[in-house]
């Protein structure tokens, strides 16, 4: 069937495509400035920044513990991964899993994400499609099946055209997705108009600090660093060091510095 | 009185760089840092802009290593308009306090962040200097060590409790310290050095070997640590002129001695490089490192 070209009036883009752009980046910086003005601080309690901190100095010790030598080594792999004393094996947090319904400040967040991303979203989205209705607006470049068209081609019944035009609500939300890296241009990373990011935090739902973890990462901890051997890198060192003169080239400079400038 | 400005000629903009630069590196250069900082404060205080603040604090600071309590009590009022309630401008005021010798003021300051802030890890710090400072060097051993099972990761607590053992004499925790530290920092030839040094303190066939190992450690991250080039020489002579160790050991420090006498032969002569003194400071070198020979006793 051959594919008879539309010939859009020039008008649509004039007081279509362009209104809508400014529309979607004026709200996200809005959006953005707004988000700033809600933040509420992350209070953290004492146990959580001990544990992070035992985390990281457990890590370490697993990387560098190579460095320092051998006794020194299993000393502290004694602390930490002993059977009955270790610190990992005596120490069990309290878990409380951060739903929303126990956990006030968890659930204010929630709402204020809500209000900030989706609401927004979705009223602007309703008011474009009743507005801007009953025209297609552009033709995306690639083909798209019929079952795109109910989507995509909202308030345009015609059953022959090509899901490819679309109208004007989609080219919002092509938008919102698209401005993306115009906000961290302008407002820098992490951004509160960054939209697809939220949604994807939403998805993954894992917030700072989660308690549940803290039991599991002691776990994960305890077992790698049962598997962690002791390689002292200073075996040798002597053989290496003399086996050429030491560089001390510049050592001495003839210029010392004076005063403060 | 001549300005910083006119003397060095330079411009209000790189005696603020010049701030900044000693701010990151962490620079305890105190009388500088109020002779530039005064003057821009005065003079250049409109033109900072927002940086101003971060000046005040670090003048202020300083100002208290130099006795200037006059500055510092202009900068900690201005700070305090500016920021209300703020935690770490309370910890300053605290400090002055401490500077004043009004301790018991001070305590009671930082308790009161303490109890706003449980996490707060400037105002335990500070707290833990207090007692240094009236000389309760066990207590204050005592508190570090309980900070430090709270806030395992921090460094600077660390070498402040190594600091403080080593004064105490006991060794063994000393070396505790600076493993953890040699740990987080694997390439800071000092914490190599200082960590051989105390295991040289400390004494014994075990501890010499991990002291020369170690500050072969130091001088492999830095060829040019003459401490370490020192420690080295010491360490190995220590250990070949003891009367308990095996031919082989003995033949290989002596070996390791002899290289590292030829090192600090060369560095000297390296020094006195084109001067007349170059032949006496050489000879001087050579009678010191023979007079260094460890005699089995």
């Amino acid at each position: 069937m051959a594919e008879p070209e539309l010939l859009l009036d020039s008008n649509i883009r004039l007081w279509v495509i362009l209104p809508i752009v400014f529309i979607t980046f004026l709200v996200g910086v809005i959006r953005h400035y707004v988000s700033i003005l809600l933040q509420s601080d992350k209070k953290l309690t004492l146990e959580q920044v001990s544990d992070s901190q035992v985390l990281i100095r457990s890590r370490i010790l697993r990387e560098n513990g190579k460095y320092i030598p051998k006794q020194s080594f299993l000393m502290r792999k004694f602390f930490f991964n002993n059977q009955d004393e270790g610190f990992f094996k005596k120490t069990k947090r309290k878990v409380v899993p951060p739903s929303p319904m126990t956990d006030p400040s968890m659930l204010t967040d929630m709402i204020k994400g809500n209000v900030t991303n989706v609401l927004p979203m979705l009223l602007i989205g309703g008011w474009i499609n009743w507005t801007f209705s009953g025209f297609v607006t552009t033709k995306v470049p690639f083909p798209l099946t019929l079952r795109f068209k109910p989507m995509l081609q909202q308030g345009i019944e015609l059953l022959t055209l090509d899901a490819s035009w679309v109208s004007s609500a989609s080219w919002y939300f092509l938008n919102v997705f698209g401005l993306r890296s115009m906000y961290s241009l302008i407002l820098g990373q992490d951004n509160g108009a960054d939209q697809s990011r939220i949604m994807q935090e939403q998805m993954s739902g894992a917030a700072m600090a989660m308690p549940a973890d803290t039991n599991k990462a002691f776990k994960a901890e305890w077992e790698a660093l049962e598997l962690t051997d002791h390689q002292w890198a200073l075996e040798g060192l002597e053989e290496e060091l003399m086996s050429k003169d030491l560089d001390l080239d510049s050592m001495f400079s003839s210029e010392l510095p004076t005063g403060i400038f | 009185m001549a300005s910083v400005s006119d003397m060095y000629d330079v411009t209000w903009e790189e005696m603020r760089d010049k701030l900044r630069k000693w701010r990151e590196e962490n620079y305890r250069n105190s009388e500088q840092i109020v002779e530039v900082g005064e003057e821009l404060i005065q003079e250049h205080a409109s033109k900072l802009g927002d940086d101003i603040w971060i000046i005040y604090e670090q003048v202020m600071i300083a100002a208290l290593d130099c006795s200037r309590d006059d500055l510092a009590t202009t900068c900690l009022h201005e700070l305090k308009k500016q920021f209300q309630g703020s935690h770490r401008v309370k910890r300053l005021a605290g400090m002055r306090l401490e500077a004043l010798e009004r301790y018991d003021e001070a305590l009671k300051m930082y308790n009161d962040i303490l109890q706003d802030d449980s996490t707060n890890t400037a105002a335990r710090k500070r707290k833990i200097a207090i007692l240094k400072a009236q000389g309760k060097n066990t207590e204050a051993i005592r508190e570090l060590n309980e900070y430090l099972e709270q806030f395992v990761g921090d460094q600077e607590a660390w070498h402040e409790l190594a600091v403080l053992y080593i004064n105490e004499h006991d060794y063994a925790k000393a070396a505790f310290s600076l493993e953890e530290l040699m740990m987080t920092n694997p390439h800071n030839h000092l914490y190599c050095e200082q960590y051989a040094e105390v295991k040289y303190t400390q004494g014994g066939m075990e501890n010499l070997e991990l002291s020369r190992k170690y500050f072969a450690q130091a001088l492999k991250l830095n060829n040019r640590n003459m401490r370490a080039l020192f420690g080295l020489y010491m360490s190995a002579s220590h250990i070949a002129a003891s009367p308990k160790v095996s031919a082989k050991v003995k033949k290989d420090n002596v070996k390791y001695a002899a290289w590292a006498a030829s090192q600090i032969n060369r560095a000297y002569q390296l020094a006195g490089h084109g001067t007349k003194e170059t032949k006496c400071s050489l000879k001087a070198v050579e009678e010191m490192l023979e007079s260094m020979q460890i005699m089995p006793s």
